[in-house]
């Protein structure tokens, strides 16, 4: 049935869990382009042939007439569908940018189609440029704070490119706990490296 | 905090005074607007003046901090100021975050609308360009492109205007809800409820919803009371500033 397809393609968005990103399914987004491919065809030829009928295409109402509609609205909601598809999932991507910073784990990486992965990229130049002109990092601070200093411990050894605000250059063993600024500890916590210890 | 100075609780002259000081000092004023940005369904106008008060505001305390740990007399005090300052420093970034939230949710709707656009700062419009060309040229590259050839260039526009004739003008057809489906772009939802409260007694509000014998009757609303009201009968009022959402 036409238009079944394209159904299908944002049904399986809509029954994802919300923020969780599912393979990007190319199999079938490729056939609704097809089908859309096909209806074209068809519209063209119903067309031609009313035209060589020599009837006015514009005011003519026969079944061929019918018919052409039938395949122009096809296209017409495939179209609706893919694009809800597609601009759906970088709803979620844009979700993920917040949520896991600039850089895409690999688990990830291989759910998104090559298209969105250049989506992700440029969408977190734009983010990381308005924040380089308001001169605040908008990325931190993602709960109120309590207190200044938490308390953290190391899940995974991290050797480099440790920042601090103090300067200090702390030895983040695994395992090993340390008391730190809320906002240095944030972004280890959100990348996984660190957990915060209640408390 | 003083998070609770407004609250009509029985209280002495010196501390009504106290109250108003405080609750007209910047970080308050910030602490409101973030509190309706947060609540309110839509974007607000864009509190340049205030932000750029709140931002030396920053630098100073930033520059007090700083002062106040390299003298190390007085560690306390330090962490109390330092305290404050994260405090400010978390109302500012979550302020210009739910905005870019907001923006990144409906650019398209915001950019089409003038109202909407010229609440924005400088670097806000021009983040959400950028933001819209970006999406714009993915869904153009990973449908529209794909699509048969007459459906390109027209429709590609269909999800942000109005003219969509989806070649419907092969057969002089007008069909107005097929356009319609086509030409949704995301927008914020008005009808939402919100809680609020007012500072002054205020009358004379007109209700958009309810049944219909009961729209033509005028709200009124009593100082410091809360209500559970419907976003788009207050959005003036939230924007004059006379009501504050929570």
């Amino acid at each position: 049935m036409y238009g079944r397809k394209a159904c299908q393609l944002v049904k399986e968005f809509a029954s994802g869990e919300k923020d969780q990103l599912t393979p990007f399914n190319n199999d079938l987004f490729d056939q609704v382009i097809s089908e859309c491919s096909q209806h074209h065809h068809e519209l063209q030829s119903l067309i031609r042939k009313m035209q060589e009928e020599g009837l006015d295409v514009q005011t003519a109402r026969n079944a061929d007439h019918y018919g052409a509609l039938i395949h122009l609205f096809s296209i017409v909601r495939n179209k609706r569908c893919l694009t809800a598809y597609v601009y759906n999932r970088t709803e979620t991507i844009r979700n993920l940018l917040w949520k896991i910073g600039p850089v895409i784990p690999k688990e990830i990486e291989e759910k998104l189609n090559h298209w969105e992965e250049e989506y992700f990229k440029k969408h977190s130049a734009a983010l990381r440029d308005y924040m380089s002109k308001a001169l605040v990092d908008l990325t931190v601070d993602m709960v109120p704070p309590k207190d200044p200093y938490i308390q953290v411990r190391v899940l995974e050894d991290i050797r480099e490119g440790i920042v601090l605000s103090d300067n200090k250059n702390p030895n983040f063993a695994r395992h090993s706990m340390h008391f730190l600024k809320r906002t240095d500890a944030e972004k280890y916590i959100s990348r996984g490296l660190m957990e915060e210890l209640a408390g | 905090m003083a998070s609770r100075s407004v609250e009509t609780e029985p209280s002495t002259q010196a501390e009504d005074d106290y109250n108003a000081m405080l609750s007209t000092t910047d970080v308050e004023l910030l602490k409101r607007a973030w509190r309706n940005e947060k609540a309110a369904p839509e974007i607000l106008p864009f509190q340049s003046d205030l932000i750029a008060r709140v931002r030396e505001q920053i630098e100073l305390m930033e520059e007090t901090v700083e002062e106040k740990s390299t003298l190390g007399t007085d560690p306390l005090s330090v962490s109390l100021y330092q305290m404050d300052l994260d405090r400010t420093l978390f109302l500012l970034r979550s302020y210009l975050r739910i905005r870019i939230l907001k923006i990144e949710k409906y650019m398209f709707h915001i950019q089409k609308t003038d109202e909407l656009w010229n609440r924005l700062s400088k670097d806000e419009k021009f983040f959400t360009e950028r933001c819209s060309d970006d999406l714009k040229k993915h869904l153009e590259e990973s449908v529209l492109s794909k699509l048969p050839e007459n459906y390109q260039s027209r429709e590609r526009q269909s999800i942000i205007s109005e003219e969509d004739d989806m070649r419907l003008d092969i057969f002089k057809f007008d069909l107005p809800e097929l356009k319609s489906i086509c030409n949704r772009v995301p927008e914020p939802r008005l009808d939402t409820f919100v809680l609020c409260r007012s500072k002054d007694y205020l009358t004379g509000i007109q209700l958009g919803d309810g049944p219909v014998d009961d729209r033509s009757k005028l709200f009124e609303m009593e100082a410091g009371v809360l209500y559970f009201i419907c976003y788009k009968s207050i959005k003036p009022l939230v924007e004059s500033g006379k009501i504050e959402l929570l």
